[in-house]
């Protein structure tokens, strides 16, 4: 047999409680062998908060504290300040949310905790709806979208919010943006982050098959496509928000793949799914802009 | 060393002998000088804590929890708003079990914004599962400070002092300043078995059902009444390395009183003026502080309170379509004892003075109120 | 610990609601009701190679560095990779499931690498010992021969290998060039053979004209024959014999031979197979100008492409559509050649179309010397006699080479007519299997054959697309002056950049990704396998689908 592709230790483990096909446990599982067991975990109210298990047990190997929905960053503030007290520096501390407790209800404590620059990783697993209370829309849904509170009728009108460039404004470390899809990159960025001193934080594009209606089995592909469609591009931005690279070695594919495999795009004609491929692939270019504009200032 | 100092910087100096080492708050008035205070002392070195300046209440509680998780000594300090902002946490810091101290100043809550004291910050608090101990005095509260992180860690459980805004925590006193070498006499180094580290990893506070629960609650319970005996018995700790000491509920001049009036806070220092002016009338009459508020001192309040014929109570709260707070507790400790009529006065609310004045109106209403129909009597109220 | 932890009264409780055990009594294979399973499949250039060898196994070998092990994947199906490395005709190419994605991959060069390496490596090659209590004889030191007696020999049965000429090899030696094939590494490809069991070589001795069949019937247990197609075919027009006008074969022969030829000044090569391109391209090297001509066009033209290719880059010239009538002579001497001008008609049995004159138009051309290289017919003397034959072909089972008589046993080009070294190499391994099986007393092993994998069902997801990577090779001009090898081998980058192309179709070549994407934890990564933990598997499929190469299935529960 060859060489193991990633890190075989599982800290992880099986038994427990995700849906299947949940791209948010794969990101957990990929996260956990990039930092290996000196990690201690912070989750929120989010669906970590069910697939860990059920007291008194646990899937994972590692010290985890839960909390609620709106402190992960500052619990792992907290956490982190505790272990440097105790004269434990070698611990990582890993806060690890959902995309509500990150864009909408934690965003006050991560921008809190963000600004002081508090040193922990903050990994927003994104699936791009409240999924653990049933699928309820979040500012992280994408337009176009059906959930639970924005009906085939009355569906999301409003694009995603651009939650990396929140971030870049409090000039942290590292930023960096993954896909379930691309497990050795998500791993390669978690390593990096951890290299950092301070706040860094990773979002990664974790889909959920229960909430998009989209068969288990496609969970990975479209983690793909959303990449290769350039909806959801992968980027890093170091220097304290200066500088940015984009990820742009891939085959393009059409919007319309990406968006007709999952039933909460199901109700878009081909003309909106064509303005919302617009959209990206404006986006697309402004970002590329934006990468060339901050690689030309020059002192950097 | 003796020193004239607020009421809010002996809760300061006392974190500084209990050698705390998270701290994290966020500026409201008028809690704000505990913090400020701390913050230099962190900065020049007096305390060796990491301070977590927060953007909100709710996160300073948060930062707290993730510390106390990681088994370190945590505080923090904050007031009306703020406290009720920290609800949630408040909460979760007892569920999870964790031996946080917290400070709340008095403060009334808005709107309209009242910056002056009442305790329907804190006692709104009541059933969230946290020690609630009332000081009196600037001493009083200083020593608090390490009976509370005493009394926490040996329990697991999150307690909450609590001091009159202005009225103590603005005031100057004499204060017999704690050094923390003689409080390391009174209080160990925090070190608990459990906590965040990844050679003994658990996971904290995971679903659990119903099957479960239930259990969890029971044993926080069991907690706080076992709390009543901690307490005492960390008192006399106390008292035994620095000759003070608080107890649970303070009376004053009771063994033959026949009317007792029922304080908390700075109100029951007037209050024993009124009973020392009273009893020179002839007046049987005499005062109990309640002290701590959470676990409630049932047994020891109906020694105390079952031996007199009538008993008043003063709360600086109101529990809107109910009665005063301390009220409702002082009638369920006084069960079945229909012979001793309770009547309860609503004072001093948003920060309005309870002078002497106020304090004997309260005692000569009791005194002639031969059959109280009213169980909630506002005082000074503009009719 | 699988089990649960099951606290009797609150006392057995941690006081802070936190956990004390792990989730693996949750039995989550419950909620499945698709089960994936490991279920390897065909690749298709196997399925393309007339003699089976394992190719994607061999690739994936080369992937991993086991060279060793690579070769000997090779070796179980055909015993000179050097050989057919360099001069098969490669259908495995045409079959490869990547061609339809980009560009097939180069396995005729990849198994020219490996069949180099265990030339270099004679360790590599087993030596067996005779072991076997019965003995064979075989016919022929061809290709087809020569595999007959490596696999009898290899099962440890004594061989006996006559062959005509003074030196083994057959077509390999007198039919195909040296810029293709270097006698040096034939003469090592046949040691190697040879040297690998007990087997004895008698060479001189034509069978059926020095020594009988029947002979050898009763002198031996089985009798293989693999005596190729010797002699050339006339071409059956006027003027045909006299000076000028040659076989290929011979022509062949002598060049091969180190022979002195002269092939004129202006060479006419007629016929479109191999032998037509190798005749053609000698005769260029010897420094004639040569035109081949064929009856139809370049697409019915039987030869491989890249030999066609090689020969219009080197200068031959071509007229197609051309049918030799009458050869031309002027005082004895050779003038030229009038030619039948042919269009295509309907398709024959072949399925290519058939030529039909164009009445009335016929062609002529000069040249000082005809090669004719229309076809090769076996060299039946004394074989007819003893065995059944038809259209000059010996008649034999095709999956086994038995004849009508129970003991002799045939393959190769004097069985099917002209075909190819590989297809030849194929026939003499399964007589020899056949023979094997008899002298055993074992039956043919009844495995069902997996099915194939196509194109649809590769994740392509994973595969960039990437060009093929090209033998090395001397410039034309250099390879047409002489007779030194045209292509000159991968290096170890190359044949690594090749490999790595392969998508190895249908069969798992531990690239992880099932192991990495499984959320539940429930794929076990063992030294040299996969494993479902089907108590934990839910039944997602992300495994299946993922699979690069499907090399997993999936079955509903409970069916």
């Amino acid at each position: 047999m060859k060489p193991a592709t990633m890190p075989t230790e599982e800290l992880m483990g099986s038994g427990h409680l995700a849906c299947q096909g949940c791209g948010a446990t794969q990101a957990m599982r990929f996260a956990l062998k990039a930092l290996g067991p000196d990690t201690a975990l912070v989750i929120p109210a989010c669906c970590w908060a069910v697939i860990d298990g059920s007291f008194p047990h646990s899937c994972i190997d590692l010290p985890i504290y839960h909390t609620a929905f709106e402190t992960a960053a500052v619990v792992a503030s907290g956490l982190k300040a505790g272990l440097e007290m105790r004269g434990d520096t070698k611990t990582t501390v890993m806060a690890w949310a959902g995309d509500g407790g990150t864009f909408d209800i934690g965003l006050q404590s991560l921008s809190g905790a963000a600004e002081r620059n508090d040193d922990f990783i903050y990994v927003c697993y994104d699936n791009e709806a409240y999924m653990n209370t049933g699928i309820q829309r979040s500012s992280s849904t994408p337009v176009g979208a059906w959930t639970t509170t924005t009906p085939v009728t009355n569906y999301k009108r409003e694009p995603k919010k651009n939650m990396i460039d929140i971030m870049a404004a409090h000039s942290i470390p590292y930023i960096a943006t993954a896909s379930t899809a691309y497990p050795h990159d998500f791993m390669r960025k978690i390593a990096k982050a951890n290299t950092f001193r301070g706040t860094k934080y990773i979002q990664i594009f974790a889909p959920c098959p229960t909430g998009w209606k989209l068969a288990p089995e496609l969970s990975v592909k479209m983690a793909r496509l959303a990449v290769t469609s350039k909806m959801y591009p992968l980027l890093e931005i170091t220097d304290h928000g200066q500088k940015l690279e984009v990820w742009k070695d891939f085959e393009p594919t059409p919007i319309a793949e990406y968006m007709k495999a999952q039933g909460r795009f199901r109700h878009l004609s081909d003309a909106e799914i064509a303005g919302i491929e617009k959209d990206v692939e404006a986006k697309w270019e402004r970002l590329l802009a934006k990468e060339r504009m901050l690689a030309s200032i020059p002192g950097l | 060393m003796k020193k004239v100092i607020m009421g809010n910087h002996a809760v300061s100096y006392g974190v500084r002998a209990s050698e705390a080492q998270v701290i994290s708050a966020y500026p409201i008035t008028p809690q704000t000088h505990i913090v400020e205070l701390l913050s230099e002392m962190c900065g020049n070195g007096e305390i060796n804590a990491k301070f977590i300046k927060v953007e909100s209440e709710h996160s300073a509680m948060a930062a707290c929890i993730g510390a106390s998780a990681a088994g370190t000594r945590a505080f923090t300090a904050t007031s009306s708003q703020g406290l009720l902002l920290m609800h949630e946490m408040l909460h979760w810091a007892v569920g999870a079990r964790l031996p946080i101290v917290l400070a709340n100043v008095n403060r009334a809550v808005g709107p309209p914004w009242s910056i002056w004291t009442d305790q329907n910050d804190s006692l709104s608090q009541r059933d969230v599962g946290w020690f609630q101990i009332y000081c009196e005095s600037n001493q009083e509260t200083q020593d608090t400070v390490p009976q509370a992180f005493k009394i926490a860690e040996q329990l697991q459980m999150p307690v909450m002092l609590v001091l009159d805004a202005f009225f103590l925590s603005h005031t100057y006193e004499i204060v017999d300043i704690i050094e923390k070498e003689q409080v390391r006499k009174f209080l160990p180094p925090y070190n608990p078995e459990i906590k965040i580290d990844t050679k003994d990893p658990h996971s904290f506070g995971n679903l659990a059902g119903p099957d479960m629960y239930m259990e969890l609650r029971y044993m926080i319970q069991e907690a706080m009444e076992k709390g009543l005996d901690v307490i005492k018995k960390v008192d006399d700790e106390f008292r035994e390395v620095f000759g003070r000491g608080y107890g649970l509920i303070e009376p004053y001049r009771c063994d033959d009183a026949e009317i007792i009036l029922v304080t908390s806070g700075t109100v029951a220092s007037t209050t024993r003026a009124v009973i020392d002016a009273m009893r020179g009338e002839g007046v049987a009459i005499g005062a109990l502080k309640i002290r701590v508020f959470r676990p409630f001192p049932f047994e020891e309040i109906f020694a105390v309170l079952s031996k007199a014929k009538k008993v008043a109570v003063i709360d600086r709260n109101i529990s809107f379509g109910c009665h005063g707070i301390f009220f409702q507790e002082i009638k369920s400790a006084l069960y079945g004892r229909t012979d001793i009529p309770v009547l309860g006065y609503i004072a001093g609310l948003g920060g309005r003075d309870v002078t002497p004045g106020v304090i004997r109106e309260i005692a000569e209403n009791a005194i002639s109120n031969k059959n109280p129909e009213r169980y909630i009597n506002w005082i000074g109220v503009k009719r | 610990m699988i089990k649960k932890v099951e606290f009797k009264t609150y006392r057995e409780m941690p006081i802070r609601p936190m956990t004390v055990g792990d989730m693996l009594w949750n039995l989550t294979g419950s909620w499945r009701n698709v089960r994936p399973y490991y279920d390897f499949k065909r690749s298709p250039c196997i399925v393309g190679c007339p003699t089976s060898e394992n190719i994607q196994r061999y690739i994936q070998l080369v992937t991993e560095n086991r060279y060793e092990e690579a070769w000997r994947t090779i070796i179980d199906n055909n015993p000179m990779p050097a050989v057919t490395g360099r001069v098969c005709f490669h259908p495995c190419m045409s079959n490869c499931t990547r061609g339809e994605y980009d560009e097939p991959i180069n396995i005729n060069a990849i198994e020219r690498s490996l069949g180099d390496m265990g030339l270099e490596n004679p360790g590599w090659m087993a030596k067996a010992k005779a072991t076997g209590d019965k003995k064979a004889a075989v016919v022929g030191g061809g290709p087809a021969g020569l595999s007959c007696a490596f696999y009898l020999a290899r099962a440890g049965y004594p061989v006996t290998l006559f062959e005509t000429d003074g030196a083994l090899g057959g077509v390999l030696r007198w039919g195909i060039p040296e810029y293709r094939l270097p006698n040096g590494t034939l003469d090592k490809v046949v040691k190697a053979i040879i040297d690998s069991g007990p087997i004895t070589v008698k060479t001189g001795v034509k069978v059926g004209r020095d020594i009988g069949l029947d002979k050898l019937e009763k002198e031996f247990d089985a009798v293989f024959l693999g005596i190729g197609l010797a002699r050339s075919r006339s071409m059956d027009v006027d003027g045909e014999d006299g000076e000028g006008v040659e076989p290929g074969l011979s022509f062949l022969r002598k060049v091969n031979g180190g022979e002195k030829v002269d092939p004129g000044k202006k060479a006419i090569v007629i016929g479109g197979g191999n032998t037509a391109m190798d005749v053609a391209r000698c005769a260029l090297r010897s420094g004639s100008d040569v035109t081949v001509v064929y009856r139809r066009t370049v697409n019915e033209m039987p030869a491989i492409r890249e030999e066609i290719e090689e020969a219009e880059k080197e200068g031959v010239k071509f007229e197609f559509l051309a049918a030799p009538k009458e050869i031309l002579r002027k005082k004895g001497k050779l003038a030229g050649i009038v030619f039948q001008r042919m269009e295509l008609g309907q398709p024959d049995e072949s399925g290519r179309r058939k030529p039909v004159a164009v009445e009335g138009e016929t062609i002529r051309m000069e040249a000082d010397r005809i090669y004719s290289a229309i076809g090769e017919q076996a060299d039946l003397e004394g074989i007819s006699e003893a065995v059944e034959t038809e259209w000059n072909l010996i008649k034999a089972d095709e999956a086994t080479g038995q004849t009508g008589r129970k003991k002799v046993f045939a393959g190769g080009d004097a069985v099917t007519g002209a075909a190819s070294v590989v297809e030849a190499i194929a026939a003499g391994r399964k007589a020899a299997e056949k023979i094997i099986r008899i002298f055993t007393g074992r039956a043919e092993s009844g495995e069902a054959e997996p099915a194939t994998v196509g194109i649809d069902d590769i994740n392509t997801d994973y595969f960039s697309k990437t060009r093929q990577t090209k033998m090395p090779r001397i410039p034309v001009g250099r390879a047409r002056e002489g007779f030194g090898e045209i292509h000159t081998g991968y290096d170890a980058a190359l044949l690594h950049r090749e490999a790595d192309r392969c998508f190895s179709c249908g069969v798992c070549n531990y690239c992880d990704n099932c192991w990495v994407f499984c959320p539940d934890v429930a794929i076990m990564r063992h030294e040299n396998e996969y494993e479902i933990n089907y108590d934990y598997c839910k039944g997602c499929l992300v495994c299946v689908q993922e699979c690069p190469r499907n090399a997993l299935s999936t079955r509903e529960e409970g069916k």
